[in-house]
């Protein structure tokens, strides 16, 4: 404390130095290359905060000096640097195709321009996340667009459910998902249960981890309201922000206000509709079939149904609602010199594939800055959202409830349609889901506040070298409101729970604050120094309260309209923080190297007060900007090596032995917890290194960025599975290490810059491969159901994401497959012809990468899979060999090739041009189809699915999603698509 | 004013930042539950009560997959599941997997109660706010636990063995065989009868232990329990001994006994092994030859009752639902008078004293609606005349599979498809080489 205010004390003084100069007034006109003017381009004197803005004309005037030298710098083009001399400067700047000026956040509060940048760090604009084909949520519309990432929806219910694994498995059983930060506030992603398996016993048999498959929370942001999004992929790029970013960081930048002194107001409307991506079809059976199905009862239950026409395609009765797609938008942003405001408001309202299922988000967003002096910035950042998911009653479950197990159960001949009275028909085999689709209420409800500042002073400015104090804090936070209702006339409720109502809330708070000084040295004009020193701190309180109310009465759903009921609480807390101190060397504005280190320590760790210690360091050499370069056709040839350190916190509840509420007689009893606490247990350490080359042609028309890294995780935190004799199942350890290598190849070209027209694309490559470098512990299974149905299995020397199972009877246990895709690649078209039509379109390829389809396996056993009757394997049924398969005890045929080509997102938009009038400056129009053309060999709705989830939560009493168990499908969701009418009109 | 501005600024970061450090102190304790070192080490009154009930609470964790495999192994049931393919499958078919739920999961709930059992041994004897004979009550009870719990877990391993030492968890003893693991939990089972006489019981148990809930209702329960080992160990002079201190009641109710309990009250388990009748969906069906080989006018085909319509799955077929349990928070029975006749009966044929055997069996057979015993009275026809009655009286209660293992008559249960298979034992748990 006293230091601090020492420090304090000595930067106040060293804050009184002033400069003077002869000032005078300097105007002109920034242009582009065909003359227009650009608005918005900031003008600014350089070593100083002063500047300006051009107007709508792209004409500025600014105080400045003889002599000193304005910097013009706009997004997308090609800083320039220009000494003042007279009273006149007009500029034509150039477009950077290549986005080498691009200025990217490398540090917590320090960036670097992207011809000098040591990582790759992906970048995705507003126009290339929204703008083509929108997506449901936010996280969705990042499928396919992070070079590095593997990207898989989990579900195609409403609300999302995306696991983002950058650059492979990156912990087994710590977190695996990357940080979001979203304008400096750590938002919260965690997928909370809404406590279904009372329902489903999903969890009861083959595997006990949470299979409720809830959204992620980062779907709540409006992704209409970014701006950009940079991320992070590794601890080579994300060593500053500790032990959080060990799986990456996807730092979200939203929308500003402008602050040319016009406001612009935006209106957007979407209309369109969400159809289910792919139907598989129902078994059509004979009476040959329905004999062999269910004997001489099923043979005269399906001729009476053929031939009274009552043949029911219940898959397309149940997946194959058209639901109505709402979105509207509206935007503000505004502004003067000193203050800029940004105001949406947005609602989106989606109805889902299934009857009763849908999406709803309000959101509002407040975004102000202010420069309050010369000195000093503020800026506040404020978003308020209200989302519904009615995400019905999918996946895997072991009492024959969910839809899609019911519909596996269900062959076309048997009658499940209500009759006159209501009365819904008895579905032998399972419910009636039409009936339980028709009166359940699965919801999650979130009301959400995410709020932070950031307050920039400049301590201390001379020509030389100035020093800016950056506070910066923020808190998220949410309710959660998960209701499930399950009415007493429910088929499998009766005699059984005779209705039930889950009714869970969980309140979640993060906060982060964080106080950096960084030091801009100029030593001369070929050296200049950044020094950064900073403190954060990150707290998050979670309190998760579920009711669960049985024997209900009816109509009625409050938890004391019941008989029984059973309560269930989990909190979690923790508090994370970490001292930094960085310096980044630029010479000749060609060279860079930077250094920095992180000391880390978190109350989840078993020692609650020792730092960890994170180190990073990173060089590039940009060649081209060498005296001696002297290859016009390459304007920028860099060479970069990035190396760095970050952490993984154990999980929460790590440290202990715990004793669990078990009670019996109305007594209350504790009970010991399968899971044996570790005082010892550590942080999983990462080291990261990457290298690249990063090349761009004619004047950035064509660039190339290529990288290589090596992705090292020591003392993974594993569950070692411990002889359950001892009375646990799982012991919390540091139990080895992994390694993560690739390649990520990107290629940006503007192939034709025309006039006329324009055409853009970028293609990128990226291969991934893991190997469990280091196992203390005996290989073990995890992530799915047991050999006999195909497993992940984690196994020294071998891929993290292996899937291995039985080879038939006697034939012991083999690898059947990878998870891990060979490689996949991105395309991404942007066509514009005579400036106002528009043709945009990614497609996404994923190349390999395996599944292991259970949904198959449960209607092959219930003989209503759609190919049952085929004959792929030979001269026997698809239905019967693969039944025979699970006799035989061979797994094979569940592992199934999971490739795919898919236009993720296409979109055509046209600029209507309108005369010059004093309301509406612009209308744009559009039409886009997102994720509607899929190509896949793939059995069954999409190849993306995962059962478990990918950051569900784990309690005292469930257990949450592994880091490697994407691909497990279990009668999903199906995933949809969607097709999309634009109007945005800015006044 | 600028720099006043500064200052307020410089200020408040200053605060800001020192409080970085300053605002929250500490270690995070575990928010949700009690710690099991911190009871071990001083336990109070209260919570060496909660331990003795999360003990008992905890014995029904997993029971419904036990029964059911069983059920299925002894050719008691069907299990039809839409989405567990392995009723029909491997257990049927007998090649039963060492790391799949049917194995694991009853295995680990039952030796993680050993583990709680040993929790509460240790905490009630380090605990000082007990009194001797309080804490003998505690460890009878928990010895007893220990034994029953062990036996479950050797009747799915059997010739495998089980660990019977496992007090250390970072040094388990050795599996041990059959035998030697019998030998272990019958001394278990003395030991723990030595601990209750002159014991005091405290700790609250549930309505399922009513009339059992004193040191000397415990010690009947502990040597009803041991009849059951003795004649496992063929041991069948001790066993008619453990009789004589157990509630053994020749003319007693067959419902006498002590069982698991349930309710759907907070923190409380339901009956898993209740299903409705003709329920759609998951099914636990009676065998087909549980209702063609019983007797006519036996009155435990109650037990198999009549469905609407016969269910078919993977080439299985039955129309009767197992009607064993009414309701969701039907007791489920630990061990009860039924059995104590029926083990009279047993080791009365086996020590050849035929007449007593035959009284026994008649009490059983007269009570359901049966004739009197008629046939041969040679110790092989009485043999199978008592495994009869064990097999209808004590239907789904997991013994029809263990009984017919021990008199080496698997072979005679039913098959009823190609490649269907009694297996004997099942596998010890993969795991358990870790």
């Amino acid at each position: 404390m006293y230091q601090i205010k020492q420090l304090t004390l000595l930067l106040l003084l060293l804050c009184s130095a002033f400069v003077a100069a002869a000032q005078q007034k300097v105007t002109g006109r920034v242009t582009d290359a065909s003359g227009n003017g650009i608005p918005g381009v900031t003008v600014r004197i350089q070593q100083s905060t002063h500047g300006a803005i051009t107007d709508a004309n792209g004409r500025f005037s600014v105080e400045a000096s003889n002599g000193s030298v304005l910097i013009f710098s706009f997004t997308g083009y090609k800083t320039q640097q220009l000494t003042v001399s007279g009273n006149t400067i007009n500029v034509t700047m150039q477009e950077d195709y290549a986005n080498l000026d691009e200025v990217v956040i490398t540090g917590l509060a320090t960036s670097v321009k992207r011809s000098n940048l040591a990582n790759a760090v992906a970048t995705i604009s507003a126009k290339e996340l929204y703008g083509v084909a929108p997506a449901q949520t936010f996280d969705a519309a990042l499928s396919g667009k992070i070079p590095g990432a593997l990207i898989t929806a989990n579900s195609g219910a409403p609300g999302g459910g995306i696991s983002v694994k950058m650059r492979g498995v990156t912990s087994v059983f710590g977190n695996s998902q990357p940080l979001y930060v979203v304008d400096g506030i750590f938002i919260s992603n965690v997928s909370i249960p809404a406590g279904l398996n009372i329902i489903t016993a999903a969890a009861s048999a083959g595997n006990p981890q949470n299979q409720d498959n809830p959204s992620s929370r980062v779907a709540d942001i409006n992704p209409d309201d970014i701006e950009n999004i940079e991320i992070l992929k590794g601890a080579s790029a994300a060593a500053i922000y500790g032990a959080k970013a060990a799986a990456g960081v996807i730092i979200i930048t939203t929308k500003k206000g402008s602050s040319s002194g016009k406001t612009t107001v935006r209106f957007r409307q979407d209309v369109g509709v969400n159809v289910a991506r792919k139907l598989l079809g129902m078994r059509h059976f004979t009476e040959e079939t329905a004999l062999d199905y269910g004997g001489a009862a099923a043979k005269a239950q399906f001729i009476a149904a053929r031939d009274a026409g009552k043949l029911y395609d219940y898959e397309k009765e149940l997946y194959g609602e058209k639901g109505l797609l709402l979105n509207t938008g509206v935007s503000v942003s505004g502004g003067d010199e000193r203050t800029g405001v940004y105001f949406s408001a947005n609602r989106k309202a989606e109805d889902g594939i299934i009857k009763n299922t849908g999406y709803l988000n309000n959101a509002l967003r407040l975004n102000v800055d202010h420069k309050i002096s010369d000195r000093i910035t503020a800026g506040l950042r404020m978003t308020y959202i209200n989302s519904s998911a009615d995400r019905g009653l999918t996946n895997n479950d072991n009492n024959s409830v969910t839809y899609g197990v019911s519909l596996a159960s269900t062959p076309e001949f048997i009658e499940l349609h209500p009759d006159a009275f209501g009365n819904y028909p008895i579905n032998p085999g399972a419910a009636n889901f039409l009936e339980t689709r028709d009166k359940i209420r699965n919801n999650e409800t979130v009301n959400r506040v995410i709020s932070g500042g950031e307050i920039k002073a400049t301590l201390h400015n001379n020509n030389m070298t100035n020093t800016k104090l950056i506070v910066r804090g923020g808190i998220d936070y949410f309710n959660l409101k998960t209701e499930a209702i399950f009415p007493r006339s429910l088929q499998f409720m009766k005699g059984g729970l005779n209705g039930a109502s889950i009714q869970g809330n969980t309140n979640n708070l993060n906060t982060n604050v964080a106080a950096i000084l960084v030091n801009s040295l100029e030593a001369n004009s070929k050296l200049n120094f950044t020094t950064s020193l900073g403190a954060t701190l990150e707290t998050g309180n979670l309190d998760n309260l579920i009711a669960t109310a049985t024997n209900l009465l009816p109509q009625q759903t409050n938890v004391d309209q019941a008989s029984a009921s059973q309560l269930q609480q989990f909190r979690q807390k923790y508090r994370d923080n970490g001292i930094f101190i960085q310096e980044e060397v630029l010479i000749m504005d060609a060279i860079t190297a930077a250094a920095g280190v992180r000391f880390d320590r978190s109350t989840n760790n078993g020692d609650y007060r020792k730092y960890f210690v994170l180190p990073k360091a990173a060089l590039s050499w940009n060649l081209a900007k060498m005296p001696f370069w002297n290859v016009r056709s390459i304007n920028s040839f860099k060479v970069r090596a990035a190396y760095g350190q970050a952490g993984n916190v154990a999980p929460y509840g790590a440290k202990f032995l715990a004793l669990t509420a078990s009670n019996i007689g109305g007594q209350p009893g504790s009970l010991v917890d399968t899971q044996l606490g570790n005082t010892n247990i550590e942080q999983e350490k990462q080291t990261e290194l990457e290298a690249g080359l990063d090349i761009s042609f004619f004047n950035g028309r064509l660039s190339l960025e290529a990288s290589y890294y090596n992705k090292k995780i020591f003392d993974l935190l594993l569950r070692r599975a411990v002889a359950p004799s001892t009375g646990f199942a799982q012991q919390w350890v540091n139990g080895g290490d992994l390694r993560n290598r690739g390649i990520e190849i990107g290629i940006n070209a503007t192939p034709v810059d025309k006039k006329v027209i324009r055409w853009n694309i970028a293609v990128n490559f990226w291969k991934n491969t893991s190997e469990v470098t280091r196992l203390t512990i005996p290989a073990f299974p995890l992530g799915a159901f047991g050999n006999t149905l195909g497993n992940f299995y984690i196994q020294q020397g071998k891929s993290a994401t292996q899937i291995i199972g039985t080879l038939g009877t006697g034939k012991g246990i083999g690898v059947l497959g990878n998870a891990e895709p060979d490689f996949q690649m991105s395309f991404y078209n942007d066509v514009t012809v005579l400036k106002n039509l528009s043709l945009r379109f990614m497609i996404h390829w994923k190349k390999g990468g395996d599944n292991i389809n259970l949904t198959q396996l449960l209607s092959d056993l219930s003989k209503t899979s759609y190919d049952y009757d085929a004959m792929d394997y030979g001269n026997v049924k698809n239905g019967v060999y693969r039944v025979n398969a699970l006799v035989n005890n061979d797994a094979s045929v569940r592992v199934q090739d999971a490739s795919y080509v898919r236009i993720r997102e296409i979109g055509l938009y046209y600029n209507i041009p309108i005369p010059k009038n004093r309301y509406i400056s612009a209308v744009n129009v559009g039409a886009s189809a997102n994720n509607w053309f899929t190509f896949t060999k793939y059995k069954s709705y999409d190849p993306e699915s995962s059962n478990f989830g990918s950051n569900t939560m784990s309690t005292s009493t469930t257990r949450g999603s592994t880091g490697v168990s994407t691909g497990v499908e279990v009668t999903p969701y199906p995933a949809s698509k969607r097709a999309e009418l634009h109007l945005a009109v800015t006044f | 004013m600028k720099q006043y501005k500064i200052a307020i600024i410089l200020l408040l970061s200053g605060t800001l930042l020192t409080s970085l450090n300053a605002c929250q102190k500490g270690e995070i304790p575990n928010l949700n539950t009690p710690i099991a070192g911190d009871i071990v080490k001083s336990a109070s009154r209260e919570q060496l009560m909660n331990l003795a009930v999360g003990m008992e609470s905890g014995m029904r964790l997993t029971l419904n997959t036990y029964y059911d495999a069983f059920g299925l192994l002894g050719r008691e049931i069907y299990r039809f599941s839409a989405s567990e393919p392995r009723y029909t499958g491997e257990l049927m078919r007998g090649q039963l997997d060492n790391n799949t739920f049917y194995t694991t999961n009853p295995w680990t709930s039952r030796y993680r109660i050993v583990r709680q059992a040993n929790i509460l041994i240790d905490a009630a004897t380090n605990s000082a706010a007990i009194t001797d004979p309080q804490k003998k009550g505690y460890l009878g009870f928990a010895r007893t636990v220990i034994a029953y719990e062990l036996l479950l877990n050797l009747n799915m391993t059997y010739t495998n063995g089980i660990r019977t030492d496992v007090k250390d968890p970072d040094h388990l003893g050795p599996f041990k065989g059959y035998p030697e693991s019998l030998t272990d939990i019958a001394n278990l089972l003395d030991q723990a009868k030595t601990d209750l006489t002159g014991s005091e019981v405290i700790f609250p148990l549930s309505p399922g232990f009513a009339g059992f809930n004193t040191p000397a209702g415990l010690l009947k329960f502990n040597r009803a329990l041991a009849a059951r080992v003795a004649v496992y160990r063929q041991q069948w002079a001790s066993a008619l001994a453990a009789l004589n201190e157990s509630f053994f009641d020749l003319n007693g109710s067959f419902s006498l006994g002590i069982f698991h309990v349930y309710s759907a009250n907070s923190g409380d388990q339901l009956n898993l092994l209740f299903l409705p009748q003709n329920n759609p969906g998951e099914n636990r069906l009676a065998h087909p030859s549980y209702a063609a080989d019983i007797a006519a006018g036996d009155d435990r085909i109650q037990k198999a009752t009549l469905r609407t319509t016969a269910v078919t799955i993977d080439g299985l077929t039955s129309n009767r639902d197992v009607w064993v349990y009414r309701s969701n928070v039907d007791p489920v029975p630990i061990i009860r008078n039924e059995e104590l006749i029926l083990i009279y009966a047993e080791a009365k044929i086996q020590l050849t004293q035929l007449p007593d055997a035959i009284v026994a069996l008649n009490r059983i057979r007269t009570s359901h609606g049966l004739a009197p015993y008629a046939g041969a009275v040679t110790q092989p026809a009485l043999t199978t005349e008592m495994l009869t009655q064990r097999r209808y009286s004590l239907f789904t209660e997991g013994h029809r599979w263990v009984d017919m293992r021990r008199y080496n008559r698997l072979n005679q249960l039913p098959n009823d498809r190609t490649g269907d298979n009694v297996p004997d034992k099942f596998p010890i748990p993969l795991t358990e080489s870790n």
